[in-house]
């Protein structure tokens, strides 16, 4: 990006923060109406900035733009809104959001883990802890932010300055070693005849996935039965001594109690 | 070739949201969302690199992303369930015992 338009997107990036910093849970209310104007201008200003400067076909979309709105004001609702009920349900618009501009991205099977993993098993287990988590009492953890403001100065300052970055590949080295990997669209015939017809995007997913990354996929099996098995034994319930039932009876003695017939 | 910087500001914007939320907020359920949140914000990134090369990569990357972040999910809240139970609270700032 060139140094005029960096300026502009740094602006952009601090009134941001600074709308997340606004509408962020105060005991006296917060000021959630300004800090969702300040939000909306700072977005329509960077989406703008994008538009202007990249010359991605899908960014050109109206789609792209509405559902980039909508993620970031949600995520900005998940940070901001007192009630985590409700920042569970933004949750879900944001993750609805992101699996739109996946599926405008040509991956789909992506979209739908996505929606599937995400709004249907890790979000219902957020439902499920929120009811099980109930806080009794008005003074809850919700009614004041922790140093908001250092907060947003560091998040905002360091992916503005992230972001910034963003336009110098095209300046890499001309010799840069290509990548031979599959395509985002493969055809499934042998190499040096022509292609016939095209695959989607599940299977040429699958086929990187289990001809490039099959140790990986291992590894994230073997994680998986490692987290089952924590996460039973992290939450079974630790009985105090003095709750401790009847001794078990003694071997042999099973069964002698009943009278026969 | 085409550019794929829309999808790295998007992305930078939701961690910075992400991370504003895990930093500043008290209810460990609303940090955890938060953290989900980045989450979300690396996968577009990921992703949106993939338009660079005619590759794969980034998508199965971000499977491999969304793997963790279900376990993360599942042992996170259960320990959340249990540090409620000690407390009786999910205010973070109970936790914070270490003075100074």
């Amino acid at each position: 990006m060139t140094t005029g338009l960096v300026y502009i997107l740094y602006v952009l990036f601090a009134a941001a923060g600074a709308a997340v910093l606004l509408a962020m849970p105060r005991p006296d209310g917060g000021y959630v109406r300004s800090g969702f104007v300040v939000g909306v201008g700072a977005l329509a200003g960077l989406l703008a900035l994008c538009s202007y400067t990249f010359m991605a076909p899908h960014a050109s979309n109206i789609f792209f733009y509405f559902f980039a709105a909508v993620a970031v004001l949600a995520a900005g609702r998940v940070v901001t809104h007192p009630n985590p009920t409700y920042s569970a349900v933004y949750f879900g618009l944001v993750v609805l959001s992101v699996a739109v501009l996946l599926v405008m991205e040509r991956a789909e099977f992506l979209a739908v883990a996505l929606v599937i993993i995400y709004a249907g098993a890790i979000l219902v287990t957020y439902a499920f802890v929120i009811m099980l988590a109930q806080q009794s009492g008005a003074a809850g953890p919700d009614v004041r932010s922790r140093e908001p403001f250092m907060a947003v100065l560091v998040s905002f300052v360091v992916m503005g300055a992230i972001a910034g970055q963003v336009g110098e590949v095209n300046r890499l080295p001309a010799n840069l070693p290509t990548v031979q990997t599959a395509p985002a669209v493969m055809a499934d015939v042998p190499v040096g005849s022509k292609p016939t017809r095209e695959v989607g995007n599940t299977l040429a997913v699958g086929q990187s996935m289990f001809d490039d990354y099959v140790v990986v996929v291992q590894l994230a099996g073997l994680l998986l039965l490692v987290a089952m098995v924590g996460a039973i034994a992290v939450s079974r319930k630790q009985i105090p001594v003095e709750e401790v039932g009847p001794p078990p009876p003694a071997p042999g003695t099973i069964g002698r109690q009943v009278p026969p017939f | 070739m085409p550019d794929s910087g829309a999808y790295i500001i998007l992305g930078a914007l939701l961690f910075a949201v992400g991370m504003v939320g895990f930093l500043a907020r008290r209810n460990l359920i609303v940090m955890f969302l938060s953290t989900e949140i980045m989450l979300q914000g690396v996968l577009l990134n990921l992703v949106g690199f993939d338009r660079m090369y005619p590759s794969v990569d980034g998508q199965v990357f971000g499977l491999f992303v969304l793997v963790i972040a279900a376990v993360e999910a599942g042992l996170g809240l259960g320990l959340v369930v249990l540090l409620f139970r000690r407390k009786g609270t999910l205010d973070s700032e109970v936790w914070a015992t270490m003075q100074g």
